[in-house]
């Protein structure tokens, strides 16, 4: 405070240094996980790709604006959707345009219905779904639905981080989950059992 | 979200399932959730299913970042001098 020193000046500038490599390492580490939500967000692994690097040259320009302490993760996947939006990948969905819903038992109903009951005993959903099914039915809930799906399910953030990373009310989080969740389900019908 | 006597309780059960597995019911919203699923093998079932595909959604929508790409973003850094 107040240093007026010959020696203050470069004791700063190799502080801000060391602080920076430090942001720029915790950065790279959590890459993966960013990844992995990142590609869920957008439709191909170009995308994904393009957009990593543009969250990683913005937020290692702006590395002064993150606060020390608080979640590195969430901060990072703030400025990807951002961008994301920005880059106007998203398609606004007027509300009449939005997929019907059906309840939550809906999917279970479905596959017993076609004599593919699920064997919840054993947790055998696989034997009933397939991982193409999944990533399939997913990407085509709308986006809305889907940032917080992939958020909070797939990247295990909390109702509140999903929140501040994608700028919404923490009440429109759960909601846009709640039926989002529906919207995958009826999806997923579609995709394994046909028609619906 | 108190039960009316005229909703059919499996109605209300597929109602609570989500905010069940979120954790986010009140504790009595859960005990009657937890009392009716001790009964019901139908929603029961159901709950289960949820709990699974859930896990199941989250496994196979994972895809591993690029090898080349964690170097590339690596490059991005701010050379220190």
């Amino acid at each position: 405070m107040g240093e007026t020193t010959p020696e203050a000046e470069p004791r700063k500038l190799a502080e801000e240094a060391r602080d920076r490599v430090h942001f720029e390492e915790e950065a790279l580490e959590l890459a993966d996980q960013v990844y992995r939500v990142a590609r869920r967000l957008v439709s191909t692994r170009e995308e994904a790709e393009d957009l990593m690097q543009e969250t990683y040259a913005r937020a290692f320009r702006a590395w002064r604006s993150f606060q020390p302490g608080t979640n590195l993760r969430a901060w990072l996947l703030r400025i990807l959707t951002n961008l994301n939006i920005d880059r106007g990948r998203r398609q606004q969905r007027s509300p009449d345009l939005q997929p019907l819903e059906e309840g939550d038992y809906y999917l279970y109903n479905k596959l017993e219905e076609a004599g593919r009951e699920p064997n919840v005993e054993q947790e055998r959903v696989d034997e009933r779904l397939s991982q193409d099914d999944v990533v399939s039915a997913l990407s085509a809930v709308p986006h809305d639905f889907r940032d917080v799906i992939v958020l909070v399910d797939i990247g295990d953030f909390s109702y509140a981080d999903a929140a501040q990373i994608l700028e919404i009310p923490i009440g429109t989080v759960m909601s846009r989950l709640h039926r989002g969740r529906r919207i995958l389900k009826r999806e997923l019908a579609e995709q394994t059992v046909g028609s619906v | 979200m108190a039960l009316g006597a005229e909703i059919d309780p499996c109605d209300k059960c597929e109602e609570l399932l989500q905010p069940f597995l979120d954790r986010e019911l009140s504790d009595s919203e859960r005990a009657e959730a937890e009392a009716h699923l001790d009964l019901c093998s139908y929603c029961r079932k159901r709950y289960r299913f949820e709990e699974a595909l859930r896990k199941f959604v989250r496994q196979a929508t994972v895809e591993e970042m690029p090898p080349d790409l964690k170097q590339k973003l690596a490059d991005l850094r701010t050379p220190l001098f």
